[in-house]
């Protein structure tokens, strides 16, 4: 976008700089009511051949004289002279967090802009950088127009680039680049009622609708996949199978999940034989388990292989036999008698299985062969569609913690193997579809104490260069290990009361104690504060309503054959049609 | 438009930012206290004040006739009228007019004795103090040990009147902000200053 443009339309400046650098912020004198500007809004400032891309942070009142100040002189001074003393003495100035910076060039029609235009062929094409001189004095500080915020933020597309909300002020539309956001794992984060899991909603159909990732959802609360209802208003919630029929996979886990008026497409039910140890160390903490269980399990493993789990439920626990002279031993069929064979402590042993015990009364853990539904969901990821695997009457954190980990470390094992194969020819056709994992109540998976042994932070870390990357949809932040929130690209976040779950948000990025107060100010179910890598600058925006009127705007898109045929196969007509 | 001048001393002494004209107590009835005047040299040069002062100067005789028990009405008369001692009007340079531009900086030279003072028309008021972005406060500003306030109270009630006259409502607001932002930091006097000028609304 030509950045004449934006200077076509009036658009008047609120104020002036006076002070402040890149560590302090700017300092903005302002020349309009002080109630017509927020925080966060989105300002521009040109100064000399730049345009400068900042976002308000505070504001404060000033006096030229303290005295000015203290002094009520609109009860002594007529009204007319008492507003002039105020106009001139009375002021407020903004803190403004320069953000971005674009060149702009000398101003169109004088002597050098011709030449500059000859080193810059297609200014239209200027890309934002980051941040690195001032504005000059007095530069004017406008807020930002709707061609402004379309410059940084990008243009609805109705594909990648996804309008997630307006600015606060204005209501200019305020947009996310889809793709940047799936390239690396991102968090929506908010207390209970912030309106994150609309937000998520939102967001996932976005990704759904542009069509470039797949996504696993795992919906602990069953309120991703089919209709629901608002707990506030009552209304009904469409749900994402609705919408997006043919591209979105039920999977219900075990075999009576409640879809309401839809059926699952899957139902998954977990086979012994895919559990591995792994698996068991991981609920650590919910089976209580002890520092001897590592060993146990390795011993059941490599003796049983992958029949272990099976094998190990089957013994008995206690069992004894006499022999000849009246001595009681552990009987063969006995966890005792296998621990004493495998070189393992009895008690540890008989602990474990005991412990173990609370998994065999799990109906979606059945000792077959192979598991049901496990490979399916891989197929359809990989084949680019969408899975919402709803947990239905298992809710726990046992449950949850389990069938994720299990879910989750088949498909990083299925998507590392796709990208080396890739990487073999680096043929496009060959090229891994890219994934997105979305993991509600992401602390009880990546807490500090779990991080570690979970496949989860792996994949935070590490499966960015595999295709693979999170959305994690949590309110307590500050709960997730501190590694993992270093890596999510982009932050979305509502609002959020606890100093230490504002301080995790922010954690590695540039202006934290700026978007501080932001944070702990945005306006509940309304408002969200976008940040991080994934989005060219912090912005706070009034977020979308996921809506009817979202539904109708995000799938009446016009154009491209290639569109009319998504339309046609989302609606149904062709449903059976491998995309 | 013919700008009828009105005469109101002659000069007695001059410097570059202030002069001293003379007139007889019986002329005294047109100046007053921040009027806009100016003495025309030979040379075209025109050079404006303000009159920040008027003195009645004593001598012997008033001072006899002061300590005097009782003073007969045509002692008082012939002294207004027939003494010798001239009323001192102070003025404060402000600006000045060449080749018909105004400038509300200092002449180049001051005004020579004996020349005349004359008051300006409501027009001629207006026009000085239009132009340009007040610049001649400067010199109101700069001064000490005067009713500051005052000066500045009286001018602006005869400026305002001007400029009213002439349908522009705009330049008294103008000139009160102007002398906000002039004084801001020093709160004493923008107070005492825009308690003076409380009394105009």
């Amino acid at each position: 976008m030509d950045l004449s443009e934006t200077e076509n339309t009036f658009n008047p400046p609120i104020g002036y700089v006076v002070g402040g650098g890149l560590e302090a912020n700017l300092q903005v004198r302002l020349t309009v009511p002080a109630q017509q500007v927020q925080e966060g809004a989105f300002v521009v400032m040109d100064s000399g051949a730049w345009r400068f891309y900042g976002l308000v942070t505070d504001l404060q009142l000033g006096s030229t004289d303290p005295r000015f100040a203290d002094e009520q002189s609109e009860q002594r001074l007529p009204p007319r002279l008492a507003n002039l003393l105020h106009g001139q003495t009375l002021f407020t100035n903004l803190a403004v967090m320069p953000a971005l910076m674009m060149e702009r060039g000398p101003e169109p029609g004088s002597p050098e802009y011709a030449s500059w235009r000859q080193t810059h062929a297609e200014p239209e094409k200027a890309k934002p950088l980051t941040v690195k001189t001032i504005p000059s004095h007095h530069a004017p500080v406008k807020l930002a127009d709707e061609a402004d915020i379309a410059q940084i933020f990008g243009k609805e597309n109705k594909a990648e680039i996804f309008r997630v909300g307006e600015t606060r002020e204005q209501g200019h539309p305020v947009c996310l680049d889809l793709d940047k956001l799936i390239q690396r794992s991102s968090g929506i984060f908010g207390t209970t009622g912030s309106g994150k899991s609309f937000l998520a909603r939102m967001i996932l159909a976005g990704i759904i609708h542009a069509n470039h990732a797949s996504t696993l959802i795992f919906d602990m609360h069953n309120e991703y996949g089919p209709d629901g209802t608002s707990s506030d208003t009552g209304a009904e919630v469409p749900g994402l199978k609705g919408k997006f029929s043919s591209r979105v996979s039920l999977t219900g886990l075990g075999r009576d999940t409640d879809f309401g008026r839809l059926n699952a497409d899957i139902t998954l039910e977990i086979s012994y034989q895919d559990l591995y140890p792994e698996d068991i160390l991981q609920l650590t903490e919910e089976l209580n388990l002890k520092e001897t269980t590592a060993s146990t399990l390795d011993a059941l493993f490599h003796q049983f292989h992958k029949d272990w789990f099976s094998q190990f439920l089957s013994m008995e626990s206690g069992t004894q036999v006499e022999d000849e002279n009246g001595n009681k031993h552990p009987a063969p069929e006995s966890v005792e008698f296998w621990a004493d064979q495998a070189g393992i402590n009895r008690m540890a042993a008989s602990a474990l299985l005991s412990k173990l015990g609370r998994l065999k009364n799990k109906a979606y853990l059945v000792d077959r062969k192979e598991s049901s539904g496990l490979d399916q969901i891989v197929n359809l990821l990989k084949k680019g569609e969408h899975v919402v695997l709803s947990f239905g009457r298992f809710d726990s954190d046992l449950d949850y913690l389990l069938v994720t980990n299990l879910i989750t470390r088949k498909i990083r094992s299925a998507w590392e193997d796709w990208t080396t194969e890739y990487l073999k020819t680096r043929e496009k056709a060959k090229e891994p579809r890219p994934l997105v994992i979305v993991v509600e109540e992401a602390h009880k998976l990546l807490n500090r104490e779990m991080a570690s042994q979970t496949i989860f932070s792996t994949i935070a870390r590490e499966m960015r260069k595999y295709y693979v990357t999170l959305l994690i949809i949590d309110q307590r932040p500050s709960q997730i290990d501190d590694e993992v929130m270093s890596q999510l690209g982009t932050r979305i976040s509502g609002s959020l009361g606890d100093e230490d779950d504002i301080s995790a948000v922010l954690s590695g990025l540039a202006g934290r104690q700026a978007l501080k107060g932001m944070l702990a100010k945005l306006q509940p179910k309304e408002e969200v504060l976008m940040l991080g890598w994934g989005v060219p600058m912090p912005i706070p925006i009034r977020s979308r309503r996921y809506d009817q009127t979202f539904w109708v705007e995000l799938l009446s898109e016009t154009g491209t054959k290639k569109n009319l045929e998504e339309r046609v196969k989302r609606l149904g007509w062709a449903s059976d049609d491998p995309e | 438009m013919e700008i009828r001048e009105i005469q109101i001393g002659k000069l007695l002494r001059a410097d570059n930012s202030h002069f001293v004209a003379g007139c007889r107590v019986k002329e005294l009835g047109a100046p007053a206290l921040g009027a806009l005047c100016k003495v025309s040299l030979q040379d075209g040069l025109q050079i404006y004040g303000l009159i920040s002062n008027i003195l009645i100067m004593d001598d012997g005789l008033v001072r006899q006739l002061v300590s005097g028990v009782s003073l007969p009405a045509e002692y008082t008369a012939d002294n207004r009228y027939n003494r010798n001692l001239p009323v001192e009007i102070n003025v404060l340079t402000v600006g000045f007019q060449q080749d018909g531009v105004i400038f509300h900086r200092l002449p180049p030279r001051p005004p020579l004795s004996l020349d005349v003072l004359q008051l300006c028309e409501a027009s001629e008021v207006a026009r000085f103090t239009g132009t340009g972005r007040f610049g001649y406060f400067r010199h109101i500003l700069r001064m000490v040990d005067s009713p500051l306030e005052e000066l500045l109270v009286s001018h602006l009630a005869q400026a305002r009147a001007a400029h009213e006259a002439q349908g522009n409502a705009q330049w008294y607001p103008a000139a009160c902000q102007e002398l906000i932002t002039l004084l801001r930091d020093d709160y004493v006097r923008l107070a005492s200053v825009l308690n003076a000028l409380a009394e105009l609304e």
